[in-house]
C-alpha cells in the first residue's frame, strides 16, 4: 500500500511553476528521502500534502485520503516537522506537549518525555530562551511523540549536531522497522544515503528519479583495485565486467561494470594477491541527477 | 469545540484583553466621576462658550441645539476618543492574529499541522472573540457605575446605559468583522493592522466632519461610528435597531466572507 501518493501534481505561483507533474509513491514502512536542490520544489510539494498549499493540478493523498479535502483527518495521523520551524515562543517543552495533546486528544506527556531525555533537550526551557537546535529538538518531539504512522520531516537534520543527527536517524530507523513511514527532505546527499531505502530526486519541479536505494548502488560506480601476484596475469584481458581505467605491471584499476558476485566468482581463479572493492559512489551519480539539464543515466 | 485550541487562544487573547479591559474600566470610571461631580461647571460652560458646544458636539457627533443634561454628559464618557480607541483596539489586535499574525511569525505550519479543520479553529477563534468583547464591555459597565457611585452624581437609567453597551458591542462586532477579513486577505499582520488602523481613523474623520462639511455628511453612512449614537440613546431611551442591525449584519457578512477565504486560501509561512 502507499501511504503517499500523488499523482501529476503541479502547483503554480502566478506564471511560475513551483513543481510539475510530481508523481511520487511512498510504501508502508519506508524510510524515504526526498532530494533536491534549494528551491527545487520540495517544501511547495510538503506543503501540499499537508493541506496548506491548494494543487493547481494533480492529486495527492496521504493514508489514502485526499490532501485537501479531508487535511485535518489525515494529520491525526501523521507527524509534521517544518522546514523552518517557529514555535509560540510563550510555550516551555512541558507546556507544548500539554498544548498539542490536549489538540490531538491524546496525552504526549510521557512519550514526550522519553524523548526529550534521549535527544538530550529540557522541557522547562521556553521557546523564547531555546537556541535554533533546541527549537529543533522540540519540533522533532512533538512531531513523533503520538507515535504518527506517517512522519514527514523537512530538512529535519538542520540545526542539530552531529550526534544528534546520528541519533535521530536511529530513532528513524527503528520507526520504519516498526512500520511506520518516514518522508523526508533533504538537500544532503550523504545524509540521505546513510538513511533512506528509497528516494526521488526533484529538480525544477520535477522528479528525474524515483527508485530503491538498492537499485541505485547496484547502477552506481564501484571502484576495483586488483594486486597480482603474478605479473604475468597483469597483461591478460580484462573481463568483460570491468572497465580498465589503469594497469602496470602488477596493479589493476578498474571501474565495476557488473555484478560483485560475478567479480568474486571471476577473481576465485585469478592469481590475486589483494582485491579492493570500493562503495558505491552515489554521491557522483547523485550529483549528475542535480545539476545535468539531459536526461540523467 | 477542541480544548487544545481554545487553550491556546484564551492564552494568546487574556494580554489584549486584560489591557483594554482594564483601560476601559478605568477610562469609564475617571470620566463618569469627573463629568458627574463637575455637572454644573460643565452646564456654565455649555452656556458660555460656543467653542466649549462645538468641541461637545464634534466629541458626541451629534447636531445638539438643546441645552445640555445629564445625558449628554454621560453620553460623553462613551463616545470619548480614549473609549472608542480601546473598543477598536481589542478587536483589531486580536482578530489579526489568525491567520496574519500566525503567517507572518511562521507558526501557521506547526498549527495546521495539527489535526485540526480550519473552521473549527476559525470558530474557536470567533468564540473567545466574542467572550472578549463581553469581557470589555462589562468591565467598561462597570468602571462607569463605580465612577458614577464615587461621584454620587444622578445616574443615567440602567436600561438606557445597557442599550448603549448593546449598540457599542454591535460595534465591535463590526470592527472584529472587518479585522477579520483584512487578516484573512493578508499574510503580514502588520500590513492588516495598517489596514485597519487607515479605515478607524478615516470613519473618526468622516463622522467628525459631518458636523461641519456637508460632503462628509453625505458619506458618513459609510463610516462604522455613524451607526453608534449613545446621546439618542440616552436621551430617547429608543431601543437603536436599526443601527444595531446594519453592524450586526456588516460584521457578520464580513466576518463569513473572512471565514470562506480562510478556508479555502493558501497558508504557510512566507
Amino acid at each position: 500500500m502507499h501511504i503517499i501518493s500523488t499523482a501529476a501534481l503541479t502547483r503554480r505561483y502566478g506564471r511560475r511553476i513551483a513543481i510539475y507533474q510530481v508523481d511520487l509513491d511512498v510504501p508502508e514502512g519506508s524510510l524515504f528521502g526526498f532530494l533536491g536542490p534549494n528551491g527545487a520544489g520540495k517544501t511547495t510539494t510538503i506543503r501540499i500534502l499537508l493541506g496548506l498549499l491548494r494543487a493547481s493540478a494533480g492529486k495527492a493523498s496521504v493514508l489514502g485520503r485526499d490532501c485537501w479535502r479531508e487535511a485535518s483527518r489525515i494529520k491525526a495521523d501523521l507527524g509534521y516537522l517544518p522546514g523552518d520551524l517557529r514555535l509560540y515562543p510563550w510555550l516551555s517543552g512541558t507546556e507544548a506537549l500539554r498544548l498539542f495533546g490536549a489538540i490531538r486528544r491524546r496525552d504526549l506527556l510521557r512519550e514526550g518525555r522519553e524523548l526529550a531525555e534521549r535527544f538530550g533537550l529540557d522541557l522547562t526551557i521556553r521557546v523564547r530562551s531555546m537556541s535554533r537546535g533546541m527549537r529543533q529538538k522540540l519540533g522533532l518531539v512533538l512531531a513523533l511523540a503520538h507515535r504518527p504512522r506517517v512522519l514527514i520531516l523537512d530538512e529535519p537534520t538542520n540545526s542539530l549536531d552531529p550526534l544528534m543527527q546520528d541519533q535521530l536517524k536511529v530513532h528513524l530507523r527503528t520507526l520504519a522497522q516498526a512500520g511506520h513511514t518516514v518522508f523526508f527532505s533533504s538537500h544532503t546527499l550523504s545524509e540521505v544515503e546513510q538513511l533512506c531505502d528509497r528516494l526521488a530526486i526533484l529538480r525544477e519541479g520535477r522528479v528525474v528519479l524515483q527508485e530503491t536505494l538498492q537499485s541505485l548502488r547496484d547502477r552506481s560506480r564501484r571502484d576495483v583495485a586488483i594486486e597480482w601476484s603474478d605479473p604475468a596475469a597483469a597483461g591478460q584481458v580484462a573481463p568483460a565486467f570491468l572497465r580498465l581505467l589503469q594497469r602496470d605491471a602488477r596493479s589493476w584499476a578498474c571501474v565495476l561494470a557488473g555484478p560483485v558476485p560475478e567479480l568474486l566468482r571471476w577473481a576465485a581463479g585469478q592469481p590475486i594477491e589483494d582485491l579492493c572493492i570500493g562503495r558505491p559512489d552515489l554521491d557522483a551519480l547523485f550529483r549528475r541527477y542535480y545539476h545535468e539539464e539531459t536526461e540523467a543515466p | 469545540m477542541n480544548r487544545g485550541l481554545l487553550a491556546k487562544t484564551t492564552r494568546e487573547a487574556w494580554p489584549i484583553t486584560l489591557f483594554c479591559g482594564l483601560g476601559l474600566a478605568l477610562a469609564e470610571a475617571t470620566m463618569a466621576y469627573a463629568l458627574l461631580g463637575f455637572e454644573e461647571q460643565i452646564s456654565a460652560a455649555w452656556s458660555a462658550f460656543g467653542l466649549f458646544q462645538e468641541i461637545v458636539r464634534t466629541v458626541l457627533g451629534a447636531d445638539m441645539r438643546e441645552q445640555i443634561g445629564p445625558e449628554t454628559i454621560a453620553a460623553i464618557a462613551w463616545v470619548h476618543p480614549l473609549v472608542l480607541a480601546l473598543v477598536w483596539a481589542q478587536p483589531m489586535v486580536y482578530c489579526t492574529r489568525v491567520p496574519a499574525g500566525e503567517v507572518d511569525r511562521g507558526t501557521i505550519d506547526v498549527l495546521l499541522g495539527l489535526p485540526v479543520a480550519r473552521w473549527q479553529l476559525y470558530l474557536t477563534e470567533t468564540v473567545v472573540w466574542l467572550a472578549a468583547g463581553i469581557v470589555i464591555l462589562f468591565a467598561a459597565g462597570t468602571g462607569n457605575a463605580l465612577g458614577t457611585a464615587a461621584a454620587g452624581g444622578r445616574a443615567v437609567r440602567a436600561a438606557r446605559l445597557a442599550l448603549v453597551m448593546a449598540n457599542l458591542f454591535a460595534l465591535y462586532i463590526a470592527v472584529g468583522g472587518l479585522a477579520w477579513l483584512v487578516s484573512a486577505l493578508s499574510d503580514r499582520r502588520g500590513r492588516a493592522l495598517t489596514v485597519l488602523f487607515g479605515a478607524a481613523v478615516a470613519s473618526f474623520l468622516v463622522q467628525y466632519l459631518a458636523q461641519f462639511w456637508s460632503l462628509a455628511a453625505r458619506i458618513s453612512f459609510l463610516g462604522l461610528l455613524h451607526y453608534y449614537r449613545p446621546l439618542s440613546i440616552l436621551q430617547s431611551g429608543a431601543w437603536p435597531a436599526r443601527d444595531i442591525a446594519v453592524l450586526l449584519l456588516v460584521g457578520t457578512a464580513l466576518w463569513a466572507l473572512a471565514g470562506a477565504i480562510f478556508a479555502r486560501r493558501d497558508l504557510a509561512t512566507v
